[in-house]
């Protein structure tokens, strides 16, 4: 039963498509993969795992003593933590001549020491970084190594379309860990109280629920206002399920303007959500910590967050049984359909290009990248970049359920704040704050960020 | 004292006067009680069901998760060392360059005075790229002195403000009976001056501990070590990328907290008096 | 005359030596960085990549590019160096002149007690406030009810009519301790002998102090309102912790701004346009209050 979870997971994985972002035209980059694709499955008959045995013992030299450092963000209440020790204790039993010297720093204090660090040049040998813009500015600095070199020896165990958030140029730079989509929870204990026993399917029935919900004194919705990427989750979702995935896909990688009357049309729809009363009114001053306390706690109806949630709903054993996830409905059948998430494989390892061992260091990082997912996925952290492997039975029901969602996806639509560049997407941030604010309506938020975005 | 309150007021006002006291001073412990409690609580309580009250649960294990997983105590011991030694060395520039700047008279005194008092203004955020960029090339990165020196040079300006004040106390005729005696310069700034200054160092240290001791942005960048790290980014470290649990942030935050309020207490009389020393004096 | 060269070099040798740790000190790590900001600040540079230079841009952009809200940051640090040189400093004044009548036993006491806020990390006072502001079961907003003003309450941090306001009222709150401390030791240090004449003369205690206390103390004045007002212009922490700058931007001040620009839109040209502004600002303020008090004088 689990096995067969894993394997439509995979097979999900490998038919839908996730659009890279790097800088060259998109369509040369597909057929430049599509060929590092084929040789890797035509070279590469033996089993997997006994194949990377067997090609790993001859690049990494087992006999000499060397020592790599990383730093990553799985600090001690991370939910990655335990992924990360497991797969680094795997790791040094495997190959004990290597030390690996690991640091863990908080999220957002480390986006300012590793921009430090990447400045002066005193980068870690393999270092934790967002996918897509936030690793995009190393790699035009010319600070991360390339890949290519390691990746076909992994490339039956890690699907070519996991790596277009890391792809610049058609080179590959970053190993993925595991990957996120915003899912709608709901608490079906406040659902059953209106008489739903299922998170409604279809819009009109979505939008019946919280009205029946609002009637009885319950709030539908909580979102931080604190944290604008919370409001991004809500938002994102219902612009991309008015208009469609590939549109908003385009104007997030900035293959398209932002100046588009459906987009405005999708936060109108927004903002009416907001204005009936269906999110949380205190929400605008609460911070996602709080807000999803009070999630745990009984008050919203739903939460759109990250998947990454479904570990720490799964190990509160009060509230598992009251919580189900599911995908936001379809607004606009015509553009848009079920299947079109918005998330991606965000976390990532990278490996710096000033790193006197850069080649062993780019092994190494692929191959912890692979366990670092295994561990995570089994913990229930995210979804796995790589192919699943061993027993998954264990798995929370919440974290399987996302899987299943995934499996029967078409198209993914990574986080517009890690899409876009730094500049972009912080200016993208402050409209998403004036739109919850209803500072701004739709044609206002469409033209400001026509306008401002550079 | 009596002598010359001849002019009583209303005990009315008395009263008013002291009830504005005590309420205040009720304002200011609150603080100390609401981390005391909050440290001992669980992310339920805190977020929510108990804010203020006595914790439900009183969870010690917050305090140990802090001090062993989170480890506190190295962390404790690491900013004591920097702190003290920052202190140490911004206390002897600041003197050296005192007696330099009030005890010699030369053309250009009070311009460098001035140009130490610029630093008083300087935001730390404006400096920490350029000082990371030079510490890079240098490789002073990750040891204690890659901290000690930025902050005894943030400490500097403050506390050549306060010595200035205490130096020029001193009667210049003990220099000059030290010349006679056959004191050079150097002579007399160890021997006569260094140990009068000694009502400075308490009143400079406290200065410098309000600037040093929860410093977060020069620690969080230079260091990446977790052997040399400081207090303030330990604390920070203990909160995860999607989940925090805040309990033992709480209990981190009194580790960091209560031993300073303990030695306050023990020595608010003496503290206050170079607190107030470095006031009149500044 | 020799012996009188003889002292001369003596004395530039040993203002050289004495100067030296200081200057070495000041130089490296407050100084430099500044020459290098203000280099910086001509450049439209990312932090790492080649940058390009742009003369004076960034500076007209500061002042023209709506979404950088530079100008109201700046009013907001204003607003908060208004009230605390017209709230805080006559509160720290006004139990100074309480404590420093030698009149309440427990004076020792209290000092200690008032100054403690001073001592505590920012982190825990915020997180105070917070729990303080917090929208549902805040004690704000539950003191309000308590007392049937529910049209009062607000979601304090996140209503952009309250959010500058509810960073004052910590901010200012918290240093009230230091700037009482400051200005009790100048009134201790006022002579016994002054207060027994004036009162001699009829004088009430108030008018004691009015007339006869604060003229003396005025130096120690200015100091705490230079630091108000520098300090105000520098404020970070707690605006990073209430309210992150928002709701829409309207509680940014320059050191938030100064850090966006460094480290999260990776604009390092900009941020170091930000930060020799600061500067700047801060110098002018010091030396016009300085001006200020002096014209007073007079």
């Amino acid at each position: 039963m689990k096995k067969r979870i894993a394997s439509i997971l995979m097979a999900g994985l490998m038919t839908f498509s996730i659009f890279g972002c790097g800088s060259q035209a998109p369509a040369a980059e597909t057929s430049d993969n599509t060929q590092t694709e084929t040789k890797a499955d035509t070279t590469e008959t033996a089993p997997a795992a006994e194949q990377t045995e067997s090609t790993e013992a001859a690049a990494i030299p087992t006999d000499e003593q060397i020592t790599l450092n990383m730093w990553c963000i799985a600090t001690e209440s991370d939910s990655n933590r335990h992924a990360y020790e497991a797969a680094i204790a795997e790791m040094a039993e495997k190959y004990p001549n290597i030390t690996l010297n690991w640091e863990a720093f908080e999220n957002q204090s480390y986006k300012t020491k590793i921009k430090a660090a990447v400045s002066a040049n005193e980068m870690p040998d393999i270092f934790f970084t967002w996918s897509c813009a936030f690793l995009g500015d190393f790699v035009d600095a010319g600070k991360v190594y390339c890949l290519d070199d390691v990746y076909p020896k992994f490339a039956s165990e890690l699907p070519e379309n996991m790596l277009g958030n890391t792809t610049y140029d058609g080179k590959h730079y970053g190993v993925p860990t595991t990957m996120n989509i915003v899912g709608l929870f709901a608490n079906m204990d406040l659902l059953a109280e209106v008489g739903y026993t299922e998170v409604p399917g279809t819009y009109e029935e979505f939008i019946a629920c919280c009205d029946a919900l609002k009637e009885k004194g319950i709030i539908p919705f909580g979102c931080a206002g604190k944290e604008t990427w919370c409001v991004t989750e809500y938002l994102e979702s219902v612009i991309e399920k008015s208009v469609g995935a590939d549109t908003l896909n385009d104007i997030f990688l900035g293959r398209d303007t932002w100046n588009n009357p459906d987009v405005a049309a999708a936060v109108d729809t927004f903002q009416t959500l907001v204005n009936n009363g269906y999110f949380d009114p205190s929400g605008i001053g609460l911070t996602n910590d709080e807000v999803k306390n009070n999630f745990i706690a009984g008050k919203y109806a739903f939460y759109m967050n990250g998947t990454w949630n479904c570990a720490d709903f799964a190990s509160n054993a009060e509230f598992l049984p009251k919580v189900k996830v599911a995908e936001f409905p379809v607004i606009n059948s015509d553009k848009a359909k079920l299947g079109q998430l918005i998330g991606g494989p965000s976390d990532t390892l990278a490996v710096a290009a000033s790193s006197p061992n850069a080649e062993i260091a780019a092994e190494y990082a692929m191959e912890l990248g692979k366990l670092i997912c295994h561990y995570g996925y089994l913990d229930g952290c995210g979804l796995p970049a790589w192919t699943p492997y061993g027993d998954t039975s264990t798995i929370n029901p919440l974290t399987q359920t996302v899987a299943d969602i995934c499996a029967n996806a078409d198209t993914f639509v990574l986080f517009g704040d890690t899409a876009m560049d730094a500049d972009s997407a912080n200016t993208y941030l402050s409209y998403v704050d004036q739109v919850y604010g209803c500072q701004v309506n739709g044609d206002q938020f469409i033209e400001g960020l026509a306008k401002d975005i550079r | 004292m009596e002598s010359y309150t001849l002019k009583e007021e209303s005990p009315v006002i008395k009263v008013i006067i002291n009830i504005f006291l005590v309420i205040w001073a009720v304002i200011n412990l609150f603080p100390i009680y609401f981390m005391f409690t909050f440290s001992l609580k669980s992310n339920e309580e805190i977020f929510g069901e108990n804010i203020i009250g006595l914790p439900k649960h009183w969870l010690w294990s917050n305090y140990s998760s802090a001090l062993n997983t989170g480890n506190m105590a190295l962390y404790f011991f690491n900013s004591l060392l920097v702190t003290t030694l920052a202190i140490a060395i911004s206390i002897m520039a600041a003197m050296m360059a005192c007696y330099a700047i009030t005890r010699i008279k030369w053309k250009f005194s009070g311009l460098t005075n001035a140009f130490f008092m610029l630093g008083l203004t300087i935001p730390i955020q404006a400096s920490i790229v350029p000082v990371y960029v030079v510490m890079s090339k240098a490789h002073w990165l990750n040891k204690y002195s890659t901290l000690i020196v930025p902050y005894s040079a943030f400490a500097l300006s403050m506390a050549i403000l306060i010595c200035t004040g205490f130096m020029s106390e001193i009667p210049f005729a003990l220099d000059e009976a030290a010349r006679i005696d056959g004191c050079g310069l150097f002579g007399t700034f160890f021997k006569i001056i260094l140990p009068l200054m000694k009502p400075a160092v308490s009143t400079v240290g406290i200065y410098s501990y309000l600037q040093c001791w929860n410093e977060f942005m020069f620690a969080n960048v230079f260091i990446s070590d977790s052997k040399h790290r400081t207090l303030p980014v330990g604390i920070k470290a203990l909160s995860g990328q999607y989940t925090t649990d805040w309990g033992p942030i709480g209990a981190a935050l009194a580790i960091a907290t209560f031993p300073t309020l303990i030695v306050y207490l023990f020595l608010s009389r003496k503290i206050q008096a170079s607190f107030i020393a470095g006031a009149v004096k500044g | 005359m020799s012996e009188k060269k003889k002292r001369k070099i003596e004395e530039g040798l040993a203002i050289f030596v004495f100067l030296l740790p200081g200057l070495f000190l000041f130089i490296s790590i407050l100084i430099a960085p500044i020459a290098v900001s203000v280099y910086r600040s001509m450049f439209d540079w990312n932090g790492f990549s080649e940058g390009t230079f742009i003369g004076f841009d960034n500076y007209i952009e500061l002042f023209t590019n709506g979404s950088i809200k530079f100008v109201n940051s700046l009013k907001n640090s204003l607003i908060l160096a208004f009230f605390s040189v017209f709230v805080q400093l006559p509160l720290a004044l006004m139990l100074a002149l309480i404590l420093g009548r030698h009149e309440t036993r427990k004076e020792r006491t209290f000092l200690s007690i008032f100054f403690m806020p001073v001592l505590i990390s920012t982190v825990v006072i915020g997180q105070l406030w917070l729990k303080i502001y917090n929208p549902d079961y805040g004690l704000l907003n539950r003191f309000l009810d308590a007392v049937h003003l529910e049209s009062w309450k607000h979601v304090w941090v996140g209503d952009i009519k309250t959010a500058l306001g509810s960073i004052i009222v910590p901010t200012v709150w918290q240093y009230v301790g230091y700037h009482m401390l400051l200005m009790y030791a100048g009134v201790k240090g006022v002579d016994l002998d002054l207060r027994e004449a004036a009162m001699l003369d009829g004088a009430t205690k108030w008018q004691v102090d009015r007339y006869v206390v604060i003229p003396i103390i005025k130096p120690i004045l200015r100091v705490s309102v230079i630091f108000a007002v520098t300090g105000s212009l520098k404020t970070y922490d707690l605006v990073r912790i209430l309210t992150e700058g928002g709701p829409f931007q309207s509680t940014e001040v320059p050191s938030t701004l100064l850090e966006n620009m460094l480290f999260l839109r990776n604009r390092y040209g900009m941020g170091s346009t930000i930060s020799v502004m600061l500067i700047l600002l801060c110098f002018a303020f010091a030396l016009l209050i300085s001006a200020a008090f002096k014209e007073r004088d007079e």
